[in-house]
């Protein structure tokens, strides 16, 4: 069981011609929630795309497994299909495809079979209601239209209805109000206290520590230009509350 | 044969663009003075039975109907000066005449299906809904040969009335089909067009509404998408005259393979038509290199009190959202198809319920 885990080996990563990932090494352990910050621009969402196989970032070297499985041979969708879920910090609006068809699609192409028709839409509903989403948005275009908090519950949403092995969150707390913050926390927390999530690794990512006091992490890594500079436990993001990046930026310039 | 009215039609320029660097088909050079013309037949028509309903095909409409047809056969397309509208008209073979007596709703559409065979048919269907009926026409062009099909649509809608007239062409691919779709609205009047371009290898067409009266609320909604050597050259104008009214147009179109297309948008709102409000939306979905979609829109605005707006987007599919449907799951493959199926759901949405499945149906064939 030892390559157990979303384990990231020194990643370089670029966008545009410029590398932003300058070696990174993190892994993410099933079951356990690993906390990512950094101030804007140090490469958090370059690393999720990343490793998600988004066409915009280049992978230059380095190495991403998860529970031993290479992602980065797999197209992106075999990488959902390993067990890799992302929820977008900018979810994409799809016009003409409806929520409910689409999260049928994704939930079919993940876990083929396995609930008809009439059991996915109970699931569907159970789930909303836990998100106190109206069950309005399974007719509704995918996200087109929606409100960034709607957006950020349509992630979670998904998180719910898809169980991933491996579950990154690019700032799905940034611009929501404390009513769906909190409706977030819950919908991990709930994940997690479940059967099928109660295995699922969460790497957060987040500029502030705002969701960490829904969601408890296991693990902080701080990540500042490229690079992860700092590991901890929750008292760290603790104390980015209380001190912010620069602090630490001094601390760890001299080893960088 | 009226050999006059025809050597007219024939003189008669299309007024299309002439071709260029993509569209290489040049309307005004097609040979109308050779076709083999079928023989006279009426289309198959289906329709609820409701008290004072006439539909019927244009000889027994002639015969049985004269008053109220003579006074509106032709007097919407008649005033165009179309060439394509001027040839229907002159070698008109066959048609059909719907009339709603006033205040009668009608749930139930009323289909009409014309079937292209032993020859190039020139269809002309006219609908008259009078003061406060509602009624919904459907209908389908189709052919068991390759056929030149040269055809006319007119809506005459009394005041207060409500009319939704969806026409299907789903002509075999070597066909041509040339068709002229004109509405006059009375005060107050709700006239819909849904037009679905999907077959014939030429399909040349234009959609016209003519706000002559205040208070009328128009809505032309339309798709195409041309694969293969498709062309589809289409056009739609709303004539604002008076004020008081408003139009919304709505064109959905996509290109794959050799595929080519055209439209213009035309809104006009005259000098005096102050309180008008139009909208003019129309995207286009290019999903291969060689394919070409020319979309342009074209408000005329003389009012100055009106509310005007148009909208127009030109693009492939959008790889955030293909990478987006990817990182749930779904193949790239179905991911485009869900993409561009769901590209045209907000128009196909505007068609009457039983024709959707088909047309989303000949979408998914087109894509595939």
């Amino acid at each position: 069981m030892s390559e157990r885990g979303l384990r990231i080996q020194q990643l370089r990563a670029a966008a545009g011609g410029t590398q932003i990932l300058k070696g990174i090494d993190l892994t993410v352990e099933a079951g356990r929630v690993h906390a990512l910050m950094g101030p804007n621009g140090s490469g958090k969402s370059t690393l999720a795309f990343s490793i998600t196989g988004h066409p915009g970032f280049k992978v230059e070297s380095g190495s991403v497994t998860l529970d031993g499985a290479d992602v980065l041979a797999m197209a992106p969708d075999k990488r959902a299909k390993a067990g890799l879920f992302l929820s977008f910090q900018y979810p994409a609006a799809i016009p003409g495809v409806k929520v409910a068809n689409f999260l049928f699609a994704a939930r079919q192409a993940l876990h083929p079979g396995d609930l008809p028709p009439a059991k996915f839409r109970a699931l569907l509903l159970e789930k909303m209601d836990l998100l106190d989403m109206d069950p309005s948005f399974m007719g509704r275009y995918l996200n087109d239209g929606f409100s960034g908090g709607e957006k950020k519950r349509l992630e979670m949403l998904q998180l719910a209805m898809l169980a991933p092995k491996y579950a990154i969150l690019d700032e799905t707390d940034s611009g929501l109000d404390v009513d769906a913050l909190r409706a977030v926390g819950e919908s991990v927390n709930a994940m997690r206290a479940s059967e099928s999530g109660k295995d699922t690794g969460f790497l957060i990512i987040t500029h502030y520590p705002r969701i960490l006091q829904y969601v408890k992490p296991d693990v902080v890594h701080i990540m500042i230009d490229g690079r992860i500079v700092k590991e901890g436990d929750a008292e760290l993001a603790q104390r980015i509350e209380r001190e912010g990046y620069d602090k630490i930026r001094e601390e760890t310039a001299q080893i960088a | 044969m009226p050999s006059a009215t025809l050597e007219k039609a024939l003189e008669l320029r299309s007024g299309r663009e002439r071709p260029g660097q993509f569209w290489k088909i040049d309307l005004d050079a097609i040979d109308f003075s050779s076709l083999q013309v079928a023989p006279p037949s009426d289309p198959q028509i289906v329709a609820p039975s409701k008290p004072g309903l006439i539909a019927c095909g244009l000889e027994a409409a002639k015969r049985d109907h004269a008053e109220v047809f003579n006074r509106a056969f032709g007097s919407v397309t008649g005033t165009l000066n179309d060439k394509f509208a001027s040839l229907s008209a002159a070698l008109c073979n066959t048609g059909a005449f719907v009339y709603i007596p006033p205040d009668q709703s009608v749930d139930d559409p009323i289909e009409i299906t014309y079937t292209a065979k032993n020859g190039a048919l020139f269809p002309h269907t006219l609908v008259v809904v009078d003061r406060g009926a509602r009624c919904t026409i459907i209908e389908r062009i189709e052919g068991e040969s390759a056929e030149a099909v040269c055809g006319i649509a007119e809506i005459v809608a009394a005041e207060s009335a409500t009319v939704t007239y969806a026409a299907e062409q789903n002509l075999p691919l070597e066909s041509q089909a040339f068709f002229t779709r004109a509405a006059s609205p009375g005060k107050d009047a709700s006239v819909t067009w849904c037009v679905a371009e999907v077959g014939a290898a030429l399909s040349v067409s234009r959609i016209d509404v003519l706000v002559d009266h205040p208070g009328v609320d128009a809505h032309l909604n339309g798709f195409f998408f041309p694969r293969g050597d498709q062309h589809v050259d289409m056009v739609s104008t709303v004539r604002h005259n008076v004020g008081e009214s408003q139009s919304q147009t709505l064109i959905k179109s996509a290109a794959t393979g050799r595929g080519q297309a055209r439209y213009l948008g035309n809104i006009r709102i005259a000098p005096h038509a102050q309180g008008t409000e139009a909208s003019l939306r129309d995207d286009a979905l290019l999903l291969s290199p060689r394919a070409h979609i020319d979309s342009v829109p074209a408000l005329e605005i003389g009012a100055n009190d009106v509310k005007a707006f148009h909208g127009a987007t030109i693009g492939a599919l959008d790889e955030n959202l293909i990478f987006y449907m990817e990182s749930r799951g779904i193949e790239r493959e179905a991911a485009e198809k869900m993409i561009a199926l769901g590209f045209f759901e907000p128009v196909v949405e505007r068609f009457p319920t039983g024709m959707r499945e088909r047309l989303r149906a000949a979408l998914e064939a087109k894509i595939a």
